[in-house]
This record gives C-alpha cells, sequence and structure tokens, in this order.
C-alpha cells in the first residue's frame, strides 16, 4: 500500500492554476524528491497533502485514509517557512508538538530529549527558543517533525538556510527515516540533495508533472555524449548523430563532443571504432545529470540553482 | 477535537500568564481600586473651617451664631447615631433615648433632650454595655466649623486697616495658630442697620451662609418683636413655632436609590471586569496570534490540528484567561469585605441578593461566558488578519471605540438610575448585550428582555463562528497580505475549503 497517492489533483486560486492533473505515488520506505522551481505547486500539493487545503478536484490517500488530522500521529512536517513559540523552551515545543500529534507527554519528552541529545542540544532543552541562534532553533524545529516517529515525513524546502554542517545532519536524518521504514517526501530545488537521497523524483513545472521515476530514468531522459580524442573520421562512425569540434589539436587529432542516435550506447560506438581500426585517444561516456535534466524538462527560466 | 482544543487552550492562556503584564494588571487593578477610596480620603478636608466673627453690637449675635452651629453639628450627630444605632440593632440601650427613635426628623427639642442626657459620651456608655465585640465603633462626624474670637487689634479695628488684618488672617497658612477662612463683621449699629460683612478665602458654601442668614434673620426679628412690645418668652415661642414631621426611612442600604445602587454593585463590576478583561486579554491575544503570522507558526500547526480547532483553543484560552482575572479580583474584593468585618462586609451583604438565586447566578454566568466569546472571537478574526501589532491595533481600535463607548454610557445611564430607551436598544444589540444584562441586573429586568435577548446573543455567537471561522481559515495562510474590505467579504463569504 503506498504511504501516499496522488491522483488527477488539481488546486485552482481563483485565476490561478497552482496543480493541474497531477498524479504520483509513494511507497513505504522511499525517499521521494519534489522538484521544481518557484511557484511550480511543490508546497501547495503538500499543503493538500496535509489537509491545511483542499483540492479543487482530484483524489488523495495518506496511510489508506483521507487527508485529514486522523493521519496526524503517523506524519511529521517541516514546513518551509519555519518558527516556534519564542517563549517556550527546546523541550516545551517539542512536546506541545508531540500532543498535537496524539501522543502523550511523557512520551513526546523522553523522544524529544533523544532528539536533542542526538542533534547536539541536550545541554540547551530548558532554554527559550528566543534565546537561541537560528541553527539552534532549525534543530529544534526538526525535532518536532520527527517527535513521533512519523511514517511519512513531509519536508518542504528543509535544506533552505541551513548551512553545510546542519544540511549534512539533516540528510542523516532523511537516510536514518528511511532507513527505519518511513517514507520521505520533501521538495527542493537544489539538484545536488535530490541526487544524493532521492529513489525516485518528480518535477513539476506549473503544476504539471514533467517526469516521475528513478534517478536513472531521469538521466535517460537526455541523450549521453561522449568526449573523445581523436582523427576527424569518427564523425562517419555508424550511431553518431552529432560530432562537435571542440579543438583542432593538429596532425589530423580533433577533441569532440558526440551525441549518438536513439538506441545506440557508448559501448556500440566504441565497438564499432575499434572494428573500423580507428585510433582514440580519448574515448568518456558523459551521462547528463539531474541539473541538466532539470533545465531540460522544467525549462531554462526555472533553471536550478 | 477537545484535547487539540484544550492544549492550543492552555498554551494559549499559559502564553499570557507568563506575561508581566499580565501580572501587573491582576496585582495593580485591585490594588488601584482599594487606592481610589484611600486617596479620595485623604484628599478630603477634614479640617473644619475657622470662623472669626467680630461683633460691634454688644456680642449676642455672635454668640447667637456659635449656638446655632452647635446645635446643627450635635443635630449631624445625632442622625449619624441614630442610623448607627439602627444599623447594628442596639436601641435596646436606652429605647427612650433620641437615638433610638428613627421615625422623624430631629428637632431643636431633640437635640436638647439628647444634650440634658449626657450627649453623645453618655449615649456611647449606654450602647457599649449591650454593643458585641466586633460591632465596630461608633465615628462621630467632624464639625465644619469652629469659632475663634477676634483679636483686640481686629475688633477695633477700622477702614483699610481692619481690611489689611483680615486679609492677613484669610491668606495665613494652615498651620497658623491665627487665621480664618471665614471672618463676619456684625457693625455698631446692628440690628437698625442690618448690614453684615462677610469675607471668605473661597467662595463661602450654602452650609454656612444659609445659617448665618437664617441665624441673624431669627435675631432681628426677635428684636423687632420685643421692640414692639411682645415679651421675650411670646417672640421666641413665634420664632420657634415649626410643624412636626413624621417620617418613615428604610433601614440603611435599604432605601430605594441607595437599595439600587447596592444592589447593582455586583452584577456592575461584572460588566466592568468584563469590558477591562476583553480589553486586556485582546490585545494579549493579539500578540499571540501576531507572533504564530511573524514567526511562520501556523503551517506547522496546522499540520497537525484544524483551523477551528485553533480558533476554538484561542477563544477558550482567552475566556479562562477572563475568568482568571474576574476570580481573583472578586476573590480580592471578597477577601477586602470579610478582613474589614466593618462597613464593606454590610455593604456586600445586600449587593450579594442580587445573586442568591440560582436563576440570577446563571444569568450572570452566562452572559459573562457569551460576552468574552462574542467580543473574542472578533480579536481571533482580527488576529488572523494582521501580520504585526501595527496592523492589529489598525483593525483593533474601530471595533473597541465601537463596542467600549456605547457601553461606558450606558454603565453611566443605568448607575444614574435611567431606564430610557437606549438602555432596551442597546440589551438588544448583542455586542452590546451581555454589558447591558449585567449592569441591569441589579436594578432589575424583565425575565422575558433577559432570555430574549440572551438568545438573540446566543445565535449572534453561532453566526460569528461561521462567518469570522471562514475569515478566520482563509486569513491564516493568506501571509504578507493584507486584506482590504472587499477581501474581507469574500473571505467571509467563501465557503470552507
Amino acid at each position: 500500500m503506498s504511504v501516499l497517492k496522488v491522483e488527477s489533483l488539481t488546486k485552482r486560486f481563483a485565476d490561478v492554476l497552482a496543480v493541474d492533473d497531477l498524479s504520483f505515488a509513494v511507497e513505504p520506505g522511499e525517499i521521494f524528491g519534489f522538484l521544481g522551481g518557484n511557484g511550480a505547486g511543490k508546497t501547495t500539493t503538500l499543503r493538500m497533502a496535509l489537509d491545511i487545503i483542499r483540492p479543487t478536484s482530484g483524489r488523495i490517500e495518506v496511510l489508506g485514509n483521507g487527508p485529514d488530522r486522523r493521519n496526524t500521529a503517523a506524519i511529521g512536517f517541516l514546513p518551509e517557512e519555519r518558527g516556534l513559540y519564542g517563549n517556550m523552551s527546546a523541550i516545551e515545543a517539542i512536546v506541545y508538538f508531540g500532543r498535537l500529534k496524539q501522543m502523550s507527554a511523557a512520551d513526546a519528552r523522553a523522544h524529544g530529549m533523544e532528539l536533542l541529545a542526538r542533534f547536539d542540544l541536550a545541554d540547551r532543552a530548558k532554554a527559550k527558543i528566543s534565546e537561541m541562534s537560528k541553527g539552534m532553533a532549525q534543530k529544534v524545529q526538526l525535532a518536532t517533525a520527527l517527535v513521533n516517529r512519523p511514517k511519512l515525513l513531509i519536508l518542504d524546502e528543509p535544506f533552505s538556510g541551513l548551512d553545510p554542517v546542519n544540511q549534512q545532519l539533516l540528510e542523516d536524518e532523511i537516510v536514518s527515516a528511511a532507513k527505519g521504514g518511513a517514507s520521505v517526501i520533501f521538495s527542493t530545488h537544489v539538484m545536488q540533495h535530490a541526487e544524493r537521497l532521492c529513489d525516485r523524483l518528480l518535477l513539476l513545472r506549473k503544476g504539471r508533472k514533467r517526469f516521475e521515476g528513478t534517478l536513472d530514468e531521469a538521466r535517460a531522459q537526455l541523450p549521453a555524449r561522449i568526449d573523445a580524442i581523436a582523427p576527424a573520421m569518427i564523425e562517419t562512425v555508424d550511431g553518431v548523430a552529432d560530432a562537435r569540434l571542440i579543438a583542432d589539436l593538429r596532425d589530423g587529432w580533433g577533441e569532440y563532443s558526440l551525441a549518438l542516435s536513439p538506441g545506440v550506447t557508448a559501448g556500440d560506438v566504441l565497438e564499432r571504432c575499434t572494428a573500423a581500426r580507428l585510433p582514440l585517444r580519448r574515448f568518456e561516456e558523459r551521462r547528463a545529470n539531474l541539473h541538466d535534466v532539470f533545465v531540460h524538462l522544467v525549462g531554462s527560466e526555472e533553471s536550478a540553482r | 477535537m477537545i484535547h487539540n482544543i484544550l492544549l492550543v487552550a492552555r498554551r494559549e492562556f499559559r502564553q499570557v500568564v507568563a506575561l508581566k503584564s499580565f501580572w501587573l494588571t491582576l496585582v495593580l487593578i485591585p490594588f488601584a481600586l482599594a487606592l481610589g477610596p484611600l486617596i479620595g480620603e485623604s484628599l478630603d478636608d477634614h479640617d473644619p473651617s475657622r470662623v472669626v466673627v467680630i461683633d460691634r453690637a454688644g456680642g449676642s449675635a455672635s454668640a447667637a451664631l456659635e449656638a446655632r452651629f452647635a446645635l446643627d453639628h450635635d443635630m449631624q450627630v445625632l442622625a449619624d447615631l441614630s442610623r448607627y444605632v439602627q444599623r447594628y440593632g442596639l436601641e435596646k440601650a436606652d429605647p427612650a433615648a433620641p437615638w433610638a427613635l428613627h421615625d422623624r426628623l430631629y428637632t431643636p427639642a431633640d437635640v436638647l433632650a439628647f444634650r440634658r442626657s449626657g450627649g453623645l459620651d453618655a449615649a456611647l456608655a449606654k450602647i457599649g454595655r449591650v454593643k458585641a465585640e466586633d460591632t465596630p465603633a461608633f465615628d462621630p462626624p467632624p464639625a465644619d466649623y469652629t469659632f475663634t474670637p477676634p483679636s483686640p487689634a481686629l475688633a477695633q479695628a477700622e477702614g483699610p486697616a481692619l481690611q489689611t488684618q483680615v486679609d492677613t488672617l484669610l491668606k495665613a497658612d494652615k498651620k497658623a495658630a491665627a487665621r480664618a477662612d471665614l471672618v463676619v463683621l456684625i457693625g455698631p449699629n446692628y440690628p437698625r442697620d442690618p448690614t453684615v460683612r462677610l469675607w471668605a478665602n473661597e467662595r463661602p458654601k450654602a452650609d454656612f451662609v444659609t445659617p448665618l442668614q437664617d441665624t441673624l434673620t431669627t435675631d432681628i426679628r426677635q428684636r423687632l418683636l420685643t421692640g414692639s412690645g411682645l415679651s421675650p418668652q411670646a417672640a421666641l415661642t413665634i420664632q420657634s413655632a415649626a410643624p412636626a414631621i413624621a417620617v418613615t426611612t428604610p433601614p440603611p442600604g435599604g432605601g430605594a436609590k441607595e437599595a439600587m445602587l447596592v444592589r447593582s454593585i455586583v452584577p456592575m463590576a461584572l460588566a466592568y471586569i468584563l469590558m477591562m478583561g476583553l480589553m486586556l486579554s485582546g490585545s494579549w491575544m493579539l500578540q499571540g496570534s501576531v507572533e504564530e503570522r511573524s514567526k511562520k507558526l501556523l503551517e506547522s500547526i496546522l499540520a497537525c490540528i484544524t483551523p477551528e480547532e485553533l480558533m476554538y483553543g484561542k477563544l477558550l484560552g482567552a475566556l479562562a484567561i477572563g475568568l482568571s482575572m474576574l476570580t481573583v479580583w472578586l476573590g480580592a474584593g471578597a477577601v477586602a469585605a470579610f478582613a474589614s468585618h466593618g462597613a464593606i462586609a454590610d455593604l456586600i451583604r445586600p449587593a450579594l441578593a442580587p445573586i442568591t438565586e440560582p436563576g440570577a447566578i446563571v444569568a450572570l454566568v452566562f452572559f459573562f461566558i457569551t460576552g468574552y466569546l462574542a467580543i473574542s472571537i472578533l480579536f481571533v478574526a482580527i488576529g488572523a488578519m494582521a501580520d504585526t501589532m501595527s496592523d492589529a491595533q489598525g483593525y483593533l481600535m474601530p471595533v473597541m471605540l465601537g463596542i467600549l463607548l456605547p457601553v461606558t454610557f450606558l454603565l453611566q445611564a443605568i448607575i444614574a438610575g435611567n431606564s430610557g430607551p437606549m438602555v432596551h436598544v442597546l440589551t438588544w444589540v448583542p455586542i452590546w448585550t451581555p454589558f447591558a444584562v449585567l449592569a441591569r441586573l441589579g436594578t432589575g429586568i424583565p425575565t422575558f428582555e433577559m432570555v430574549g435577548a440572551g438568545a438573540v446573543l446566543a445565535a449572534f455567537i453561532a453566526i460569528e463562528v461561521i462567518f469570522l471561522g471562514r475569515l478566520f481559515r482563509a486569513s491564516l495562510l493568506a501571509q504578507g497580505q493584507k486584506p482590504g474590505l472587499k477581501q474581507m467579504l469574500d473571505r467571509l463569504r467563501a465557503a470552507p475549503e
């Protein structure tokens, strides 16, 4: 059973179509990346999954139920815009959110203290949020999302505003939650995090799905290129759709960037070069990265950082 | 749902209770209320006004004046003693004494009888024998005027010298031995020349001028009557002829207007506490709501609970704050009353009369709670729309003025005993109903009016919950958008998402 299942989801705000006929599913233990530029509909979709706003049409299923507060106990949520009550202590804030997620005060306190210890904040448990640094407060907020040991962890732009140390801490927590059996869905437009973490990805553009699949499947959306140093004859090898001369290396040698015909692999071309006794000083396959795929599918106007 | 509402309410309550301003308000208001009468008391001038009479016509007019003011003071002492005896049921000390008879306006004859029987000291001795230990002692009223003879120089001075000496007396320091507040000059040709000169260091009060005029008029007439051949006794008989007025007065605190005021104390206090509580907790609630919006907390909260649970929790938290303030302030009043064992406790007893019946208690609780909810929900909606305190104040000020200005006039009108059409109209307008009904409970409000206005108020709250709930929900996540009137109306109309 999918932890989160979205079918034909549409959300319209007055004249703006924020989410357009979107369908996807997140499976147990999966880390699912929700990628798109600003205004692509990522936050709106996550808010609908959390029942903060209601869809115009379509269907959402969370842990086998409709998207309502029955799921609260099993969901952890870290919003893009973060904040906590300034006059509460760190542990009070964690216990408060734990109790809102139907935990007992004792359980919330015990697990909250565990999380604070893990985040190196045990000695600041009773410090007021208003007296903490921004980084510390962000760790406390992460603890409020994790306190109920969620089966579904929803993180909206979780890496924004974090320093590199806290980014690594968050990556570790995401991996750890997934290893523990939780499904993690996070939105981002930082491709490196998605490449490192995601089992599957979904790319959104102006509310519409442009791609859903694994990282390899995403890379396969763009043809692989080969960087080669070879004689000009390489342009005529069967399977090479386009050979762009990058630099003339004299004595008949040149540096080329080769585009392959559909269905042709780098191995096929190498085999044909060998059969034709074509000498090669360099033959290196370069697969498309997620940035390239994002730019290709989502558009240069929403290019990733 | 209840669990989440209670959690939010508890957090709201704890947030306000953590504010220094909450504790300052909680302590300062009873303190200020207690201090008010003490300051008022200290501002009252208890020193009697000093009167110097320069009588150059032989001294009989001066003596008559002193006797008259002494008689008036003794009459006041007798009247106060009579009310004291009546209040504590001490008539058995001497049932025939004038101070044990309460069915008359005291006359000079009563004062003479009082003096003949030993005056205040003798009366208090008799009363002391029957008085219970915890009955407070009688506090006699101070004399308003004391008479001082003029200095020989002043008695002889004429023209500018007289004016200079009088000015010196009137302008002298309060603590100076030779000073006066009023100087009366009776000329050597009095009563043939009936001109009497009066100097005063401020506008003379009627309670001095009237007896002065009265006494001198009597004196002149006495001289004229005896001058026309009547014996002094016959002339005096004519002068003192007066009707005997029999009076029936209710016991202290039982008079119509007095009773109305006393019975109104608790309901009126509740109306004022409701008003103050709303002003204060409204401001604290807004601070909390603005913090939630400015610190981007709402999304995290709304992922766990519904907007309705958040709104009801906030309302309940505000109500808890209001009831806490009510409990502390009324508790402080009760402690003060019972600790005093005296006048306040006596006042409180009849003041509690209107709330001793179960129906009245239900009405007080109902209108206090519904009043709090009806107004607090407006603050909750304002809080959902405002990103900053200045935004919030912009919405709050007109709302507060719209509610509280008519309430101020309403309470004053009810205290003054007015029950004109505006009082009835305001009773039926839901945002003013709680104040009007609470304030009118002491003076009496028809049952149909109370029940009807209560039903209208309950219906109004239900409508508020529906429409302002929509506004609340629609405004929660609309960060950074200051809604205009059209947007507010759209949000009010919008069906829940």
